[in-house]
């Protein structure tokens, strides 16, 4: 999947000519470099312990990332800025002529949001469920119910599977919570 | 001899009915989530490792083994018969097979491919048996700044390798080296990058940052570029006894040991795993290949289906060499089981073979069973796995989602862990878009503590001094062989660009006549 695959049209894009301005690629290379900065600046608040028998502190290689990262995102800075742009991945699945669908992309992550607050709340069967109609809604299932129900399907059967028979202790929730199946 | 005898002890314990029902399961788990479109063998991996979290160790890395050999096998089903470009491990058998498919001869390549695995991996597995516990043995005597050498090798050639620009390869190993220093660092035991979170004391575990790359962050990608419309699926005709006809037959062997050959080596060197060992496998057969066979390459030769697959295998268990010899996870899948192992609190490396023989054993003899059983899985139940493909997207990435956050929650039971996932997620998506490999970052996240160890304890050794980092002759040759595979790699990978961009599509028709006559 992380595969240099070739251009759809058969010949490398022209320099600077993409189908996008690189707004987004520099901005993501430039945060990269900002981390590599923010690790050099967070390893000097590392508490070295004194009188320690080590050479090398705990300092040293969080340095070293640091300055790695740094260098390397510069590096892809100056690349894109003289124009070798990365590569988009391609997939089975993915339509390399297809806009970005920023929506779908927002929503899934607000969908997969959703658990962090409802595997406490509502149990674990119920917060599968939201997130599997919410995902393949957003994804564009045709039918609302089938999406639902499926996510009810997948939310009981690994709630069985992992929680009561693996043993994995998945919160069942306080719908389920009085199945004696569900809370052994 | 030696091997041998603690073979055929792994056998009795891998062939108790409990196991080998755990190695059937795996396999057929392993094949159906890996024949899943856009899910490769490091996804499949790691989305079924809440599979093995209450099982004993045994049991769980007999499991696990099943599932990554399977997940290695279903890919090629899918690459042969979906019709679009596939995934990494297998994209060269898309090349071949998925035309050879179009030609109506998808049963052949099929059956070339999974009989390719499966000599391959047996070949392969025989290989890992018997230098295994010798390279072992070499293992003990190299001291932390050899081990530290192999390491900065294994880096930087991941790294540089994968990807399709130096650069990234190496933001992307940093951002996983980065994840890899949060949390209490070991020998001094003070906290790094925590900010005061308890959840981030112990770490990041890997499994995070496989699981939110590979499952999360690839389908956030495929969302936002999402292939609408009906699946096309090549159809299998013939039935599955007749699938390989006598010339097949002839003409698939000698690329299989080939491409055996090719793959197990580079498996077993930090150079870009099964990828690299595919492409050389397609390279050398086109370059072999005679007469009519060479007309057909680019168009559907099985010889470009039967090399690469082999190959494929062959290095899959390759792999397996220096992560259970030195416990180097060279490959972004290996990484995910190390990581499996260390839950189980073993460490593999040199001394595995003496202290947890038992089990190293029982899982190689896993292996050889896997490989039978999916032998005997895969051509029987292809309509199975073609009815997978199917699955409408809007349900299987939802599936996906769903797994995800399992695989997150289980850790620790810990929502924290599902945030940090989504951050890695996101951070995976954006990789993807802007064309930077993830599987460095899996790599750095693992391997980053470890090298920070060997570095640390070289430099107490030698009391600060930095020549004790290449004052064996052991590291001397690491470095001087990563040198080597990092300027080969690079040369490769812009051969193989050239030849990717290469072969033309011809008129299915044209392909089918050139077949016809030989049966």
């Amino acid at each position: 999947m992380t595969t240099e695959t070739p251009d759809p049209a058969g010949a490398p894009r022209p320099a600077g000519a993409g189908p996008r301005r690189p707004i987004g690629e520099l901005a993501f290379a430039v945060v990269c470099a900002l981390l590599g900065v923010g690790v050099i600046v967070g390893a000097g608040a590392i508490r070295v312990p004194s009188g320690s028998a080590s050479v090398l502190g705990p300092r040293v290689f969080p340095y070293f990332v640091g300055a790695l990262l740094l260098v390397a995102a510069i590096a892809v800075i100056v690349a894109i800025a003289t124009g070798h742009r990365g590569q988009p991945d391609e997939g089975e699945d993915v339509d390399p002529d297809a806009k970005t669908d920023w929506r779908a992309v927002v929503l899934l992550v607000a969908v997969f949001c959703s658990q962090l607050v409802l595997i406490e709340f509502v149990g674990w069967p119920i917060a599968i469920a939201v997130v599997f109609a919410g995902a393949a809604l957003t994804l564009g299932a045709k039918r609302w119910w089938v999406a639902v129900l499926v996510g009810l399907g997948l939310g009981l059967a690994t709630q069985l599977l992992f929680g009561t028979w693996l043993g994995l202790s998945l919160p069942a929730g306080p719908l389920l919570d009085w199945i004696p199946i569900f809370n052994g | 001899m030696d091997s041998l005898a603690a073979l055929l002890e792994g056998f009795t314990t891998a062939l108790q009915p409990q196991y080998l029902l755990y190695a059937l399961f795996g396999v057929f788990v392993g094949t159906a989530v890996g024949v899943l479109p856009g899910i490769g063998p490091a996804m499949t991996v790691a989305l079924l490792l809440p599979l093995t979290y209450s099982l004993d160790p045994t049991g769980a890395l007999i499991l696990f083994a099943g599932i990554y050999y399977g997940g290695m096998y279903g890919g090629s089903t899918t690459s042969i018969l979906l019709n679009t470009p596939g995934e990494s491990a297998s994209i060269v058998t898309a090349l071949e097979g998925n035309r050879m498919a179009k030609a109506g001869r998808g049963a052949a390549a099929l059956a070339t491919a999974a009989i390719g695995s499966f000599v391959a991996g047996t070949i392969a597995t025989v290989l890992l048996t018997f230098l295994a516990p010798g390279i072992a043995k070499l293992a003990v005597q190299l001291g932390p700044a050899d081990y530290f050498a192999l390491m900065v090798v294994a880096f930087l050639t991941v790294g540089a390798l994968l990807g399709s620009s130096v650069p990234r390869g190496l933001v992307s190993l940093g951002l996983g080296l980065m994840l890899g220093l949060v949390g209490t660092e070991v020998l001094s035991g003070q906290q790094r990058y925590t900010f005061g979170v308890p959840s981030l004391a112990d770490g990041i575990d890997v499994v995070l940052i496989a699981v939110g790359l590979f499952a999360l962050g690839e389908t956030l990608y495929v969302a936002s570029r999402l292939r609408h419309g009906a699946v096309q699926i090549i159809p299998v005709t013939r039935g599955w006894r007749s699938w390989m006809t006598r010339s097949d037959w002839r003409r698939s062997w000698k690329p299989w040991l080939r491409g055996t050959a090719i793959g197990f080596p580079i498996g077993t060197i930090p150079a870009g795993g099964a990828d690299v060992a595919t492409f050389l496998s397609y390279a050398s057969e086109r370059k072999l290949a005679k007469g009519r066979a060479r007309e057909q390459f680019g168009r559907g030769a099985i010889e470009g289906v039967a090399g690469p697959e082999a190959a494929n295998n062959a290095a899959a268990a390759g792999v397996l060499v220096p992560l259970l010899t030195l416990g180097l996870p060279t490959t972004a899948t290996a990484a995910i089981i190390i990581s499996a192992f260390q839950s189980y609190g073993i460490r593999p490396g040199p001394l595995l073979f003496e202290n947890q023989s038992g089990l190293v054993w029982a899982l190689i003899a896993s292996l050889y069973i896997g490989n039978v059983l999916l032998l005997v899985l895969n051509l029987p139940l292809v309509g199975m796995w073609v009815k997978v493909l199917r699955i409408p997207r809007p349900y299987l990435y939802a599936g996906i989602l769903a797994f995800a956050g399992l695989g997150a929650y289980a850790l620790h039971f810990n929502v924290f862990d599902t945030l940090t996932l989504l951050v890695v997620g996101i951070a995976g998506f954006l990789m993807r878009r802007y064309g930077y490999p993830v599987a460095p970052m899996v790599v750095g996240g693992i391997l980053g503590p470890m090298a920070e160890e060997q570095v640390r304890k070289s430099m107490a050794i030698s009391q600060g001094d930095l020549l004790y980092l290449v004052h064996s002759p052991f590291a001397i040759i690491a470095y001087s062989t990563m040198a080597v595979i990092v300027l080969t790699g690079i040369w490769l990978k812009r051969r193989r660009a050239k030849l990717e961009a290469a072969p033309k599509l011809v008129p299915t028709s044209a392909i089918q006549a050139i077949d016809e006559p030989t049966k």
